[in-house]
């Protein structure tokens, strides 16, 4: 029955990424909603007709599956973050991505306002705080502002979200599996942060190394050996009770000066999408819908306080690459897009829960508000990228004095 | 010819190109290998999506751009080679030739050279299988078939 499970699992997702695909809309929210709708809080309340009750339920291939996902969109990101391209643009860069630091101080008022405790505010923050690089890449491309100059400062502050993320990361898994005693979370948040820097040192000065293992022409072996060199990196951080994904980041970055980088991007791109798929799914399944009457208010909260700032944030950024006033409100617009990286963090609460350091109940709010509060954000941000042209009408009448001569920023 | 080039971390690579007059033209390099080809008409204006090509597309189109993927091939002597060696070979008489006014039997090339001269290309027209006596006249092209030998032998009476 396990096989059945998978294979309704992904006529599903099939067929809502077409759904998606077909209004225009980012896949992330309809792969969510396919795994709540058939999970067992949804379908296995409904009694069928013939078969009773029949739901597909969190097997162990699902929910490794959804680790793989996790894994995959973390090597990916490393593996096309180059570090030397990001301190060649560090000024511009370097601006915009401290301005955007300013959601994360949001995200933790709020958080501190709602819960009245540091670790629940500081994951809210983590969740509000990062943008979606899948849906904010995806929605630049299909809208042909790629070529434009507002994609620069847009992917350039999703580069500086991804480095901080990865520390905050190592951060949040060392302060949700210590427990909740100060003096041993600093212990583990210590141990967390000598991982890193041992990730660091190895990705620094192992090069050749992973250079080595992946000089080959033959494509099976390159795919097998940088598998392998992931999956088994992230396992062993995993096992120590560091996040897996911020081992997964680190092994990509390693990847990424070597010559076959470009190859793996190729091989493994359709393996990744493939798990990240899964992972959406699980996200949905693992959401008790019920839960969202509960937390309705504060998705509600989150996206009034949490929507304007990152558009104020996205407009300086704008700024500081020389933009105008109108091409700074589409990076404004186009920022408060969240996604794969919120529902990320949630499942470090999810496992805190599971490994019994972290309250299952809080766990779960925490969970069902970063579900809804995605699949708010995701399809909102996607829709105000889509229809950005009053408001950017609307800004430049607003803000552009002595602009309106035409001597703005070109090129 | 100002030409900028640009990352986008996570989706490839940018080039703008500046054609004059403010126009400029956005090639984007995907990772995957797609490419994007935009038009911008002036640097305040949106880019407008021209065209897509895949990889291979892309290559043959820039080969076909360059001038490289289509050559007119103008050797200096025109010459086929047809099965066991023997050339196709056309000659022009140039001016002061030993064999302009004389026949094709008075000039006797197949026995002095072995070539065998099958047509004369005389203005518009070509008189294949020309007779022995036809006459050679400045600016004829006469197409010969022999072995290499038997051409550089012709060439020889040709301007000799």
């Amino acid at each position: 029955m396990a096989l059945l499970d998978v294979g309704v699992m992904f006529v599903a997702v099939a067929v809502a990424g077409a759904l998606a695909n077909r209004l225009g809309q980012s896949v992330i929210p309809f792969y969510i909603v396919t795994g709540m709708l058939l999970g067992e809080y949804v379908l296995g309340r409904l009694a069928l007709p013939a078969i009773g009750t029949a739901y597909v339920p969190e097997t162990e291939f699902i929910s490794l599956g959804a680790e793989l996902g996790i894994v995959f969109l973390l090597f990916f990101l490393g593996l096309e973050f180059n570090l030397d391209r990001l301190l060649a643009r560090r000024g511009p860069i370097g601006t915009a991505g401290t301005i955007d630091l300013a959601n994360f101080g949001v995200g933790l008022v709020l958080g501190w306002l709602v819960f009245g405790a540091f670790l629940p505010a500081f994951l809210v923050a983590g969740i509000v705080y990062i943008s979606s690089s899948a849906v904010i890449t995806k929605s630049l491309i299909d809208l042909g502002w790629i070529a434009n100059d507002e994609a620069e400062p847009m992917l350039g502050t999703l580069v500086y979200e991804d480095l901080f993320i990865a520390v905050y990361l190592s951060v949040a898994s060392a302060l949700v599996l210590g427990g909740g005693d100060v003096a041993a979370a600093a212990v583990d948040v210590g141990i967390a942060l000598g991982f890193i820097a041992g990730l660091f040192a190895v990705v620094r000065f192992g090069t050749p190394l992973f250079d080595r293992l992946v000089a080959t022409d033959n494509r099976e072996f390159v795919a097998l050996r940088s598998v392998a060199a992931v999956v088994f990196v992230a396992g062993a951080a995993l096992a120590l009770g560091v996040s897996e994904a911020v081992a997964a980041f680190f092994v990509g970055m390693a990847f990424a000066p070597t010559d076959r980088a470009h190859t793996i991007e190729t091989i493994l791109e359709p393996v990744r999408d493939l798990f990240a798929a899964v992972f959406f799914f699980w996200i949905g399944l693992v959401t008790d819908p019920a839960l969202f009457a509960d937390v309705a208010a504060f998705v509600a909260l989150a996206v009034v306080v949490t929507t304007p700032p990152k558009v104020v944030t996205g407009y300086l950024a704008g700024r500081a690459f020389d933009l105008d006033v109108r091409r700074s409100t589409r990076v404004g617009l186009g920022m408060t897009t969240r996604g794969e990286f919120s529902l990320i963090i949630a499942t470090v609460a999810v496992s805190g829960a599971n490994a019994g350091s972290f309250d299952p109940a809080l766990a779960g709010t925490i969970n069902a508000f970063a579900v809804g509060y995605v699949l708010v954000m995701a399809v909102l941000g996607t829709t105000l990228m889509g229809y950005s042209a009053p408001f950017e009408s609307v800004a430049t009448s607003w803000l552009d004095r002595g602009e309106a001569d035409g001597s703005g920023a070109s090129g | 010819m100002t030409i900028t080039e640009s990352d986008l971390p996570g989706v490839g690579k940018k080039f703008e190109i500046e054609l004059g007059d403010g126009e400029e033209m956005i090639v984007v390099i995907h990772n995957t290998g797609k490419r994007e080809v935009f038009r911008r008409s002036d640097p305040e204006a949106d880019s407008e999506k021209a065209f897509e090509f895949s990889d291979d597309l892309a290559r043959t189109i820039g080969s076909i751009i360059e001038g490289a993927h289509f050559q007119p091939v103008e050797p200096d002597t025109q010459e086929t080679t047809l099965p066991g060696g023997v050339l196709l070979e056309w000659y022009e008489l140039p001016p002061g030739s030993p064999l302009v006014g004389e026949t094709l039997a008075s000039a006797d090339i197949g026995n002095r050279t072995g070539l065998a001269v099958v047509a004369i290309q005389r203005g518009d027209e070509v008189l294949d299988s020309p007779g022995a006596e036809t006459t050679l006249r400045e600016g004829d092209t006469l197409i010969g078939v022999g072995t290499r030998e038997n051409c550089e032998a012709f060439e020889e009476i040709l301007t000799e």
